[in-house]
């Protein structure tokens, strides 16, 4: 165990909304510095990336991507959409490939309407995001990190807090069909740890609601509360911080933005957010060098990605046909869309690429059940029940090297009152 | 070497719009918590229809009482000295 590593005392998990990672960070491979590409590493845009309209034009990416009123209405990202994006209605069946091909023509499903369909191709200049950008060069950025199910929020989210979801491919209620697979903040309470999750504030509130709220209300607090708990040196062992999910008055008569970067939300509420997330931990010395925050997002919104998403290690369920509204049964045996995914800790070293699908040799794929699975094997040891999807999820720690960066050498941002 | 800040944008003017239509995760948000509020009421449904003759002894009255005083606790609040 590397001494970062031996340092960490908490694991935060900041979860956002609906982008992918060729939208939020693929320009970043287009950046160039000296005449070289400034992030080689990085599996981002070549620039030659495209997708056919339902005029036949090829539409290739394009750096226009703007903060609100874009994605309006919201793209589709539900599991037969997803299926459209990736496979572009190639028949079901044996051999099917994902290409990617088919985000503009599901977004023309939507709009109505040939150009605007486009706009599910353009991408954020690096500059437009100067917090997720860089936090990604600053810390570790991984490459292949995709959500769980080719599928919505819901459904991913349960990834995220339980490793699997119980066969859930849509918005639907979930119930936790075995009660042996426990939630990570269950596993961890029943071992004398601690843990939480942060909603906004309760306008906003949670999307695990059935299942936790209802059974587990004592591991819930809200944002204020996470940066006082920072404040404090009171953070739980693990904890799960939620954006806030819509525009709505705050409790003294002011405007409370949404947060999440959901589509048509506004991006740079959300970059606000992350930096709020971040300066409460990176700005109190007690907790900056025994804290690990994973920024990762939940699905890619119906958003175009080039990376088809790799198979994965069946969980165990079935989706029916019906279900799934695609015509075949899902069994859990691939992922979602490409996500960003950062881990931030003084203990990483500034640049770090976690290769993905683009390094055969080197290359790792991380997925949400890598969630449960980082917290479950570091706290406690790997001692729970988890679904055979979890099992085999790849883990994250190991990034925490044996060196921590000096306290100047890890930036702050500001301009946040 | 002083720490480096990186100023972040303000969030445009304009930006706040409650009035835009709510989308499928929202609706969805809200079918769940009416579950889960469906679920507490027939807490307090089975609770409230108990038959009180049927306690016989301290033993059941207290489990009575304890299950009645938890589900009233996760609604109006725990005592402060706990």
């Amino acid at each position: 165990m590397s001494q970062g590593q031996q340092q960490l005392k908490h694991l935060v998990v900041l979860m956002m909304e609906n982008r992918s990672f060729d939208h939020m960070l693929g320009g970043l491979s287009l950046e160039m510095e000296n005449g070289k590409k400034k992030y080689p590493a990085i599996c981002g845009l070549t620039g030659e990336e495209w997708n056919p309209d339902t005029k036949g034009n090829r539409i290739k990416i394009q750096a226009g991507a703007k903060f609100q009123s874009q994605l309006d209405p919201d793209p589709d990202h539900h599991f037969p959409g997803v299926d459209l994006q990736l496979y572009n209605e190639a028949p079901q069946g044996p051999g099917r490939t994902a290409n990617m091909m088919g985000f503009v023509k599901d977004y023309f499903s939507q709009t109505k309407d040939v150009g605007r369909s486009h706009n599910i191709m353009y991408y954020f200049r690096p500059a437009d995001l100067p917090v997720l950008t860089t936090l990604a060069t600053e810390y570790a950025l991984f490459n292949g990190w995709f959500s769980a199910i080719p599928g919505p929020t819901i459904c991913n989210r349960a990834f995220a807090h339980y490793g699997t979801s119980f066969g859930q491919v849509g918005m639907d209620i979930f119930y936790i069909l075995d009660r042996t697979i426990l939630s990570i903040y269950e596993r961890l309470l029943h071992a004398g740890k601690t843990a939480k999750i942060y909603y906004y504030d309760q306008a906003s509130s949670t999307m695990e609601i059935v299942n936790l709220l209802n059974n587990q209300p004592q591991i819930f607090g809200t944002f204020d509360q996470f940066v006082g708990d920072c404040q404090k040196n009171a953070l739980p062992d693990y904890c799960f911080i939620e954006p806030c999910y819509s525009d709505h008055p705050g409790p003294d008569g002011g405007e409370v933005l949404a947060s999440d970067q959901h589509p048509d939300h506004n991006v740079r509420e959300g970059e606000r957010f992350i930096a709020r997330v971040y300066n409460a931990i990176r700005t109190n010395p007690d907790l900056w060098p025994n804290t690990a925050l994973l920024i990762v997002y939940d699905e890619h919104g119906g958003i175009f990605d080039h990376v088809p998403p790799p198979a994965c290690a069946p969980d165990g369920y079935v989706a029916s046909a019906e279900t799934t509204e695609t015509g075949a049964p899902f069994v859990f045996d691939r992922l979602g869309v490409r996500v960003p995914a950062i881990l931030v800790s003084p203990w990483i070293p500034r640049g770090t690429v976690v290769p993905g699908a683009e390094d055969p040799v080197n290359g790792r794929i991380f997925e949400h059940a890598s969630i449960p699975a980082t917290a479950t094997e570091f706290f406690l040891n790997g001692d729970a029940k988890r679904t055979p999807r979890e099992e085999k999820a790849s883990t994250f720690l190991h990034l925490l090297t044996d060196t921590m960066r000096a306290d100047d050498d890890c930036v702050v941002f500001g301009n946040l009152d | 070497m002083p720490t480096k800040v990186i100023d972040v944008p303000k969030t445009d003017p304009g930006a706040y719009n409650p009035g835009r239509a709510a989308g499928a995760l929202l609706q969805a948000q809200a079918a769940h918590m009416r579950e889960a509020l469906r679920k507490r009421l027939q807490e307090f449904i089975t609770l409230v229809e108990v038959d009180l003759t049927s306690f016989k002894t301290e033993a059941d009255v207290s489990a009575y009482i304890h299950k009645a005083t938890a589900l009233l606790h996760t609604y109006h609040g725990r005592p402060k000295d706990e």
